[in-house]
């Protein structure tokens, strides 16, 4: 088997700038990468075609990436790590083989998924996260001619702009806080966070001089359509996100984009076994991490939005400290490691205070978990629906566990990455209890599913 | 584009177009497609997260089941169908 130095899993700005601070340090340094090109979602590379139209988060991605394989970082692409044990062995599987890896340290950036969230019509094709809508401008294709974007967060204003800019319709973006009445501004936690704040505005700029309305406090409450969508109904929200009767408007769209925020990709440091705990304020469940981003199994790190919801900033100053440790230990170091720690410290304490002010003004309320009739899917893999669900729960399913035995959410493909935030928190609502009470799910090999023909060539010797 | 950059392939026995660099979730829907998977009857399923995480979208590429369309490029010839596994 083979064993490396230092393993990063994950390619996105995280990954990248731990391996990078790794390499430079003199550690041998492995990045595995689930997809054909490094960058992860911030700097996802266009197809070969279009490059001459990147974007600026495109540029910065291609001048990073070749900074890091400058640095004598070898790039395993399209590899996903399906399972990772405590003595640091990985299973890694390309389309075509799986195979063992051992590593003396590993550091996880598997980054964050974007929340789904059940409401009536959400099946529908034409009813696609914000990561969707993304994905087909990155390839210059149009999701559909009049868009409705609902939820909430800043995401929403830059994916309207990219939409208005490649020629859609943007019918409105629906932000469900009220943000002005919520939290308010505080002038101390914004302050200095001025290229964060930069492209926020100039997309909500963009919007504006398209005439786009911009509604506070509404939110979908049902996606129209039979074969596709082909409409919304929509209302004003009171402050925990439940539709005020009488409020409905009816929207025609063909196409409905949802944002409610992101989930930490925690799975693989949970499977090495690595304590977690539920922090609402970093996305929900979240490895335990000493001062070097160190998990609760020894040389296992963790870093970026898989350890916590920091965003870009965030994951590209944890990925330089934890590779800066990382190679420490393993006796490698250029430069002072302490000193250079001491600096990223800093600066990660600056963008911290920002972060915990953006959590508080976008964050779906509870209404978001309630917006679902009986009859609505709420386990897409399964097909099960909300009345299932309910029911499971009143005839005394009281643990994550017991549903997933009873009625199979969170069995399927997507390993619950979909449903089981709504299951969580339908089960604490109906048991009165709090979702940190209830616990998550358990998570169990492999993290994404195998084909047994790749299965079959795992050499186990 | 020139014609020799078009790559071709075949969904549900029906010839597409693509461009070389297209996944096929891009190319489904620049060819008019949204929906290519029945969940259950009456329940059209195509693109929703786009990152690889939900498996909503996928299809059958070369005889293999439960291929991700989104994080699929496609390849000249590639015979992609509607996905036979539920």
């Amino acid at each position: 088997m083979e064993e490396s130095e230092i393993i990063v899993i994950g390619g996105g700005p995280g990954g990248l700038s731990a391996a990078l601070a790794a390499a430079r340090a003199g550690a041998q340094v492995t990045l595995i990468d689930a997809y054909a090109h490094p960058g992860g979602q911030y700097y996802h590379q266009p197809p070969e075609r279009l490059a001459e139209h990147s974007n600026a988060h495109q540029r910065q991605g291609q001048k990073v990436l070749s900074t890091v394989k400058a640095a004598g970082v070898r790039i395993v692409s399209e590899t996903l790590v399906s399972s990772i044990s405590p003595d640091k062995t990985l299973v890694c599987n390309s389309p075509q083989v799986a195979y063992l890896q051992k590593a003396k340290r590993i550091i996880i950036a598997s980054g964050a998924y974007e929340q789904p969230l059940p409401f009536p019509g959400w099946t529908l094709p034409g009813v696609l996260m914000t990561g969707g809508i993304q994905t087909l401008l990155h390839q210059h294709v149009l999701p559909g001619k009049r868009v409705l974007l609902t939820g909430t967060g800043p995401l929403q204003l830059v994916v309207a702009k990219n939409l208005i800019q490649a020629g859609a319709e943007v019918v409105a973006v629906l932000e469900g806080n009220q943000l002005i009445k919520s939290s308010g501004l505080r002038a101390t936690a914004m302050w200095g966070q001025w290229e964060r704040m930069a492209e926020g505005l100039q997309s909500f700029l963009t919007m504006m001089t398209n005439g786009v309305p911009y509604q506070l406090g509404w939110g979908i409450v049902e996606a129209h359509g039979t074969n596709e969508v082909t409409g919304a109904t929509i209302a004003l929200l009171d402050q925990d996100w439940r539709p005020v009767k009488g409020t409905e408007q009816e929207v025609i769209c063909d196409t409905i984009g949802t944002a409610y925020g992101f989930v930490p990709f925690n799975s693989l440091s949970k499977i090495a076994g690595a304590q977690q705990a539920w922090h609402p304020e970093l996305g929900g469940e979240v490895p335990i991490r000493n001062e070097y981003f160190e998990t609760t199994i020894p040389g296992i790190y963790a870093i970026g939005d898989g350890a916590g919801i920091g965003g870009f900033w965030m994951s590209e100053m944890e990925g330089e400290l934890a590779g800066i440790w990382a190679a420490k230990q393993l006796g490698h170091e250029k430069q002072p490691a302490d000193v250079a720690i001491t600096h990223v410290r800093s600066r990660i304490r600056r963008k911290n205070r920002f972060q915990r002010l953006y959590a508080d003004l976008f964050n779906p309320g509870p209404g978001a978990f309630e917006m679902v009739k009986d009859d609505t899917i709420v386990c897409r893999c399964e097909n099960i629906t909300y009345a299932r669900l309910r029911e499971a729960i009143l005839t005394g399913d009281l643990t994550p566990q017991e549903i997933k035995n009873d009625i199979r959410t969170s069995m399927g493909r997507c390993q619950g990455r979909v449903c089981s935030r709504m299951v969580l928190h339908t089960l604490a609502r109906m048991s009165g209890k709090t979702v940190a009470e209830i616990g998550m799910f358990g998570v169990r090999p492999p993290v994404f599913p195998l084909s047994i023909g790749v299965l079959a060539s795992l050499d186990v010797e | 584009m020139r014609a020799r950059d078009v790559i071709r392939f075949s969904f549900d026995g029906v010839q597409m177009l693509a461009y070389p660099g297209d996944t096929l979730v891009s190319a489904l829907y620049a060819g008019g497609k949204r929906s290519w998977r029945k969940s259950r009857p009456g329940d059209e399923r195509g693109l929703l997260c786009g990152m690889g995480i939900c498996f909503d979208c996928v299809l059958s590429v070369d005889g293999v089941s439960n291929v991700r369309a989104c994080q699929t490029l496609v390849r000249d010839g590639m015979v992609v169908a509607t996905n036979m596994v539920s």
